[in-house]
């Protein structure tokens, strides 16, 4: 299993130096701000944003759009049904079918609200390791045993998945495929047994990090330290958020019509 | 069934990490109430690993595939931590897959999570039938399966069209969540013999893997 999302977290763009609890608290008030928005006026603003995060990341163009492709089959169906589904006013006819001027607008409305939801986390994601981020989460008031629960099921999910492959391969070579409900039972088997598996390794692994330490209260935020820039940068992604958000309650109550 | 970025208002996403917040606060109570709740956190989290890599496998519905949701299972071997994993497991996709999205992760967690605590409760009553009973074992694991996609599929659809589309009338949507919550009915079969079958195998290899 390839998951490749710490691909690119040793670059060293501003924001791969940014103090990750701050990082964290910015992007993510970013990231809400931008699902409150509904007003169409404010879309160019937040494309702009997210262009101006992703060009300081410095992360490569390719690791975006490789991330596109699975939402992209969801947004594919969305596009074929929404501008024919939703609204009144008709904007042009294809063939037999009209299409709809608010079914086509609110269809840009979520494309770029997702496409900047989605550059942003990329941003919080692909410039800080997955576990440094969840240390983060913990220092900032993340329950232990939710934060432990996702460390421990990071670190054992590539060997899971390598697991799982290993069995598939052995199945294959014995000659059983997935063509027909009969395999459904061997398929369960297969389920059951990498959970058996797994059950039984977590003993090892709980005794493991028991003698490590595991269990005894450490706290997490002296393992953090926010300079002033970090604390600048915060200040201005928060900053950022709440503009989003008064511009958009300003142009729904005063605004008028686009 | 994993609602990704940009479709939901804020204030539904902002509901469902409201409601997500609530049955954690909830799963974790109980979970601390056991004897030694660090113990059980590496076997929750390998098994949240298992559930997340066994997502994946393809099930063969003719003449295409599908890949199952397993809530009901998750809820079935989980127990209380099935809340938790299902968080955990959606944070993942959304990550790094972008399967699903970070401000829907609240209704995406809800969405599962609440039935898979629904299909625990569920696959309990086979106590009543007796927890040998290969019967009772089978019949609890598979109306938990199934139930476990069905509420979550209906839950993912109502939200979906209630929320999405502007200017379609209420009747037009009442047919539509009714319509597509009917299509995941042969999905719901198949999720609990599914959820059926891997309940069987583990009551006769490793029963305790089932006492949640």
């Amino acid at each position: 299993m390839k998951l490749r999302l710490d691909a690119y977290v040793d670059l060293a763009s501003p924001l791969h130096c940014w103090e990750p609890r701050c990082k964290l608290v910015a992007l993510t008030a970013l990231i809400f701000a931008f699902s409150f928005v509904r007003e169409l006026r404010l879309l160019p603003a937040m494309l702009a944003v997210s262009t101006v995060l992703y060009v300081l990341s410095r992360l490569p163009l390719s690791f975006l759009v490789a991330r596109l492709r699975l939402p992209g089959f969801f947004f594919l169906v969305v596009a074929l049904l929404l501008p024919f589904l939703s609204g009144t006013t008709p904007f042009f006819h294809l063939g037999p079918l009209v299409v709809k001027k608010e079914g086509c607008l609110h269809l840009l409305l979520i494309t770029v609200k997702f496409l900047s939801i989605l550059t942003a986390g990329i941003v919080l994601f692909g410039t800080t390791r997955l576990l440094t981020l969840v240390k983060a989460m913990a220092a900032l008031g993340l329950p232990t045993i939710l934060a432990d629960m996702t460390v421990f099921s990071y670190r054992y999910l590539y060997e899971i998945g390598d697991n799982l492959r290993a069995m598939q391969t052995g199945t294959r070579l014995r000659g059983f495929r997935t063509r027909s409900f009969r395999g459904l039972g061997t398929l369960a088997s297969l389920v059951g047994t990498l959970l058996v598996h797994s059950y039984e390794q977590a003993d090892s692994v709980f005794k493991a990090a028991t003698l490590r330490g595991y269990g005894r209260s450490v706290s997490s935020r002296g393992d953090f330290q926010a300079h002033p820039q970090d604390l600048a940068g915060l200040l201005v992604g928060l900053l950022t958020a709440a503009a989003f958000v008064v511009a958009e309650m300003f142009l729904r109550q005063w605004g008028g019509k686009p | 069934m994993h609602i990704p970025d940009g479709i939901l208002p804020a204030s539904v996403c902002l509901g469902g990490y409201a409601t997500a917040g609530a049955a954690t606060w909830y799963s974790l109570r109980k979970i601390r109430r056991k004897e030694n709740p660090r113990e059980g956190i590496p076997k929750a989290s390998l098994l949240t690993a298992a559930f997340f890599v066994a997502s994946w496998i393809h099930v063969p519905v003719p003449p295409t595939s599908v890949h199952l949701v397993l809530n009901g299972l998750l809820g079935v071997v989980l127990g209380y931590y099935a809340f938790p994993a299902i968080l955990i497991g959606l944070f993942f996709q959304a990550v790094m897959f972008q399967h699903g999205g970070l401000t829907t992760l609240g209704v995406n967690a809800t969405v599962m999570g609440v039935p898979a605590l629904l299909a625990y409760y569920v696959f309990r009553l086979r106590n009543f039938l007796g927890k040998g009973s290969r019967v009772g074992t089978g019949l609890c694991a598979f109306l938990a399966g199934a139930l476990g996609i069905g509420l979550a599929a209906a839950a993912a659809m109502t939200i979906l069209i209630t929320t999405m589309p502007a200017g379609i009338g209420t009747e037009a949507e009442r047919t539509s969540i009714y319509a597509l919550t009917l299509a995941h009915v042969p999905l719901m079969v198949i999720e609990g013999a599914f959820t059926a079958l891997v309940a069987l195998f583990l009551q006769r290899v490793k029963p305790m893997l089932l006492e949640g």
